[in-house]
């Protein structure tokens, strides 16, 4: 069986509502194995209330979802066997030290000789850095080592998949990025859905994002693809030289009449024409856009390219179309 | 496509196997109970807290026992009558009867009190914390989460305010009277006393579940406990089902007078109550969103 494509995590019309809240609104999702999938949304778009039902902690109102094949509301036991797990805000017992949490995680997935489990504690506290705090209560702990250890006790069993709710959240920079290098390295191991609002940790180590807003998913794609503007409209970057004013709206007037050309927006900086032209058909815009323009040969073209956006940008305009709908 | 893994050979198996290490026993709905348990004896026998208990209620039972039978005595010489008083009553019966049925009294009342305290906080702070969503994120059937609150409690009730009170009050009647009290009664007595803390327990735990402020779950208890006999004089049904008057059953049964309706209504009606708050705890809990 070729598990590559696999998928471990899939959602069918799953929604959750509390009284007159919609809290998730059909939510189809589907997540590839050993892939790190990034699940982005503004505050209150519902990442929290699905990653919950995944794990069996709350119960949808409709719909179903599925991990490893397995239901999360009749099959969840099951499921929590093969998941690791990290809260938004993590608790524990405040009075166990970060070694006794551990153990104690450990022995919910495995028995055997003591030193084994205590051996299996230790290696997660020096996944994490922790070693040296290993043997202090927690209520010692910065927000930082708290998330460090929310991290070794959900990897303590293997798990095949790993759900963490906003791990970056509470770091500063260097914790961020212990963080983001943890999850680079546990990739080969296992798959990785996590939430956040931090865009440019999702750039970084994902590789498929889904973006949630008031409930509803409304992208769901390849980072490469949503990052090419892939989805909804393409958009090329040109920068022209040319002083003769009636060539440029000539050219101007043979790009916009095009059915193609959703919009072109024109800016000027240091005597440089920059245009932003929006497309609704890629294939047609690599064929024709540039021969139209340079149909006048006294426009000199500086620049042309596919504008390649950052996630914020995408983010950004997702969520802002979806809000003015 | 849905990955169809075969549940016995998943990876995280072989790795455990690799390490010596054998997944944890337990399914179904006790999964997960066996590791909750054994850390919730730890805290009760590896912290501190057994010396806190012990010294508690060694203090308020068997001091208050100790009182009566050695302290008042002394005082018959400095206020005549004081002592004789209070035996009066038990004139006729075996030496040590009035030391017992003064033990049924402080222990039933206090032990009571001392269980509601101690279980008011075990579902709510759990539940406030996020420590119960952290460990039901594991492989943990929310009925184990339950039963291990209820089996902990009682264990560590049953040594600390029930056996290791009455094996020292059997001790310090022994000392003043230098025979050993019927034991058949004794226990009875005993065990009456402890359906009586069952039944708090398990009404504290399912109001914990129910509710998520500690103000009903300490206030209904307490009401039932202090109220009940109150309110039984205005509608005397009312002790035919709560137990309100658990120290009164375990010191007649002591004292060998016969039980009246009441009192064995009140117990068949204990037993009852508190296996139907365990299923009510069971039930609801596994609905809580969490």
């Amino acid at each position: 069986m070729d598990t590559s494509n696999s998928l471990v995590i899939e959602t069918h019309k799953l929604s959750k509502s509390y009284k007159e809240v919609q809290a998730l609104k059909d939510l189809n999702m589907s997540v590839r194995q050993h892939s790190i999938f990034g699940f982005l949304g503004p505050n209150g778009a519902g990442k929290t209330t699905t990653i919950k039902i995944l794990l069996g902690l709350i119960q949808p109102s409709g719909g179903r979802a599925t991990i490893f094949g397995h239901d999360v509301h009749r099959e969840s036991v099951k499921i929590r066997k093969r998941v690791g797990y990290l809260a938004q805000d993590p608790r524990y017992y405040e009075h166990l030290t970060a070694r006794q949490i551990l153990d104690y995680t450990a022995r919910f997935f495995y028995r055997g000789p003591k030193d084994l489990i205590e051996a299996r504690a230790q290696e997660m506290l020096e996944l994490v850095s922790l070693e040296d705090k290993a043997d202090r209560p927690l209520r010692g702990f910065s927000g930082g080592e708290r998330q460090r250890l929310g991290i070794a006790q959900a990897q303590v069993n293997y798990p095949d998949l790993l759900i963490l709710d906003e791990p970056a959240a509470s770091l500063d920079p260097q914790g961020r990025h212990d963080v983001l290098e943890v999850m680079e390295k546990l990739r080969k191991y296992t798959t990785i859905f996590y939430s956040t609002h931090i865009l440019d940790d999702v750039q970084r180590v994902s590789d498929t994002v889904a973006i949630l807003n008031q409930g509803k998913l409304i992208a769901e794609a390849p980072i490469s693809e949503l990052l090419a503007g892939d989805g909804y409209s393409a958009m090329y970057d040109i920068t022209l030289m040319g002083e003769a004013e009636t060539a440029l709206a000539e050219a101007r007037a043979r790009v916009v009449d095009q059915p193609w050309v959703q919009n072109l927006s024109m800016t000027t900086t240091d005597g440089l024409i920059h245009w932003q032209v929006s497309v609704s058909d890629d294939a047609a815009a690599e064929d024709l856009l540039l021969r139209l323009i340079q149909e006048d040969r006294s426009l000199k073209i500086k620049h042309f390219g596919r504008k390649t956006y950052n996630l914020e940008e995408v983010f950004l305009e997702l969520v802002g179309k979806e809000n003015s709908k | 496509m849905t990955l169809q893994m075969q549940p016995q050979v998943t990876r995280d198996l072989r790795l455990a196997a690799r390490q010596n290490l054998l997944p944890a026993r337990g399914s179904g709905w006790l999964a997960g109970f066996g590791n909750m348990f054994a850390k919730e004896m730890g805290e009760w026998f590896q912290t501190r807290r057994w010396l806190w208990q012990l010294l508690i209620w060694l203090t308020i039972i068997n001091g208050f026992v100790g009182i009566i039978l050695f302290v008042l005595p002394i005082l018959e010489s400095f206020t005549p009558g004081i002592n004789s008083a209070m035996e009066k009553p038990f004139e006729g019966f075996p030496a040590g009867t009035m030391a017992l049925t003064h033990y049924f009294t402080i222990a039933v009342l206090t032990g009571t009190i001392g269980m509601i305290i101690l279980a008011q906080d075990e579902i709510i702070q759990e539940k406030q914390s996020g420590t119960a969503a952290w460990i039901l994120s594991k492989p943990v059937a929310r009925p184990a989460f339950i039963l291990t609150k209820l089996m902990s409690n009682i264990t560590g009730g049953l040594v600390f305010i029930v056996a290791l009170p009455a094996l020292v009050t059997l001790g310090e009647i022994y000392l003043d009277i230098h025979q050993v009290v019927s034991l058949v009664p004794f226990l009875a007595g005993v065990g009456v006393f402890m359906l009586g803390l069952f039944f708090y327990l398990s009404l504290a735990i399912l109001l914990g579940v129910l509710f998520q402020s500690r103000g009903p779950v300490m206030g209904i208890p307490f009401a039932i406990l202090l109220g009940g006999g109150l309110i039984s004089s205005f509608i005397p049904q009312i002790a035919y089902v709560l137990p309100a008057t658990m120290d009164k059953i375990a010191q007649s049964i002591v004292l060998g007078y016969p039980l009246p309706a009441m009192f064995v209504s009140q117990i068949v009606s204990a037993a009852v109550l508190s296996i139907v708050f365990i299923l009510a705890a069971l039930w609801r809990f596994q609905r809580i969103e969490l």
